[in-house]
């Protein structure tokens, strides 16, 4: 097959026009509306916690129950155009993280407070990130890394203003990120 | 040296490759939405699907999603090497012919 240098330049425009193309629908199939609605979750929590005390802890049960249905229907809308058929190990993994991350306190029986549960719930779910980033998309490996050392930062090194630490870096941060995947992505 | 595939030259085919191999490795597109993205018709489309799943380069999964009947569409590992290296043998004739 014989190709002149217009008909070569043609075909590699074609290929970067329909790229283009593609690199913006992608963008939009990305997960940057689970990040956007988890960091207004844990902003949230932050402030109920800061503001309203235990009262607004015994809400936190409640907040994470409606943030698992949202992220349910989002994942559902947007497979319907753009999928990842979900690897029967990734969810075997998940399972055994949610089941030792129930049991590890109750093995622990640490010293537990509202900042100490807040943080280990975190790193659990930072935990699911990173194995999503370590299977999928390194970024969520990245953002997984990230927060973790900000939750770990914030609890260790800052706990007098922990709630105002964790909706700065941490909701800031998923929002943030969220906007780099909608907007930047490769 | 890679060589030009004739396959994947035919216009609307090189942009169906093109689509799909900037998708990652495990993702799979909607042939609704491919359509939709390329500005082709539903026989167009599936005339050339079937070119390039003959060839090895594409996987074409049936699905029902909500009782709807779905088709799913990604590069195979083969068919992103293919692409790859027909990229690679279009850049080649620039650089040969000094035009890159």
């Amino acid at each position: 097959m014989q190709l002149t240098s217009e008909e070569a330049t043609r075909a590699l425009a074609a290929i970067q026009t329909t790229r283009e193309a593609m690199r913006s629908a992608i963008r939009a199939h990305r997960g940057h509306y689970h990040l956007w609605l988890w960091g207004v979750i844990w902003i949230a929590m932050a402030l109920l916690a800061e503001f309203r005390g235990q009262g607004g802890v015994h809400l936190f049960p409640w907040i994470c129950a409606a943030g698992f249905g949202g992220s349910m229907v989002l994942g559902c809308i947007q497979g319907r155009q753009i999928r990842a058929p979900v690897d029967k190990r990734f969810l075997g993994v998940l399972a055994a993280v949610i089941l030792f991350a129930v049991l590890w306190p109750l093995v622990l029986r640490a010293q537990v407070n509202d900042r100490t549960v807040f943080a280990y719930a975190g790193l659990v779910a930072m935990l699911c990130y990173v194995i999503a980033g370590i299977w999928f998309d390194t970024y969520l490996l990245w953002l997984g890394l990230v927060i973790t050392a900000l939750i770990l930062v914030g609890l260790f090194c800052f706990a007098a203003f922990f709630w105002w630490w964790i909706a700065i870096f941490g909701g800031g941060t998923l929002i943030i990120t969220g906007f780099y995947i909608r907007y930047c992505w490769r | 040296m890679p060589e030009l595939d004739p396959i994947i030259h035919q216009p609307v085919r090189l942009q169906i490759m093109a689509a799909l191999n900037h998708l990652g490795s495990r993702e799979q597109v909607d042939f609704t939405f491919l359509k939709t993205k390329l500005g082709l018709t539903d026989g167009n489309l599936g005339a050339h699907l079937l070119t390039l799943e003959e060839a090895g380069y594409i996987a074409v999964q049936k699905t029902f999603v909500a009782r709807k009947p779905k088709t799913f569409v990604a590069a195979t590992a083969a068919g992103r090497r293919a692409f790859e290296g027909h990229v690679t043998a279009l850049t080649a004739i620039l650089k040969a012919k000094g035009s890159l």
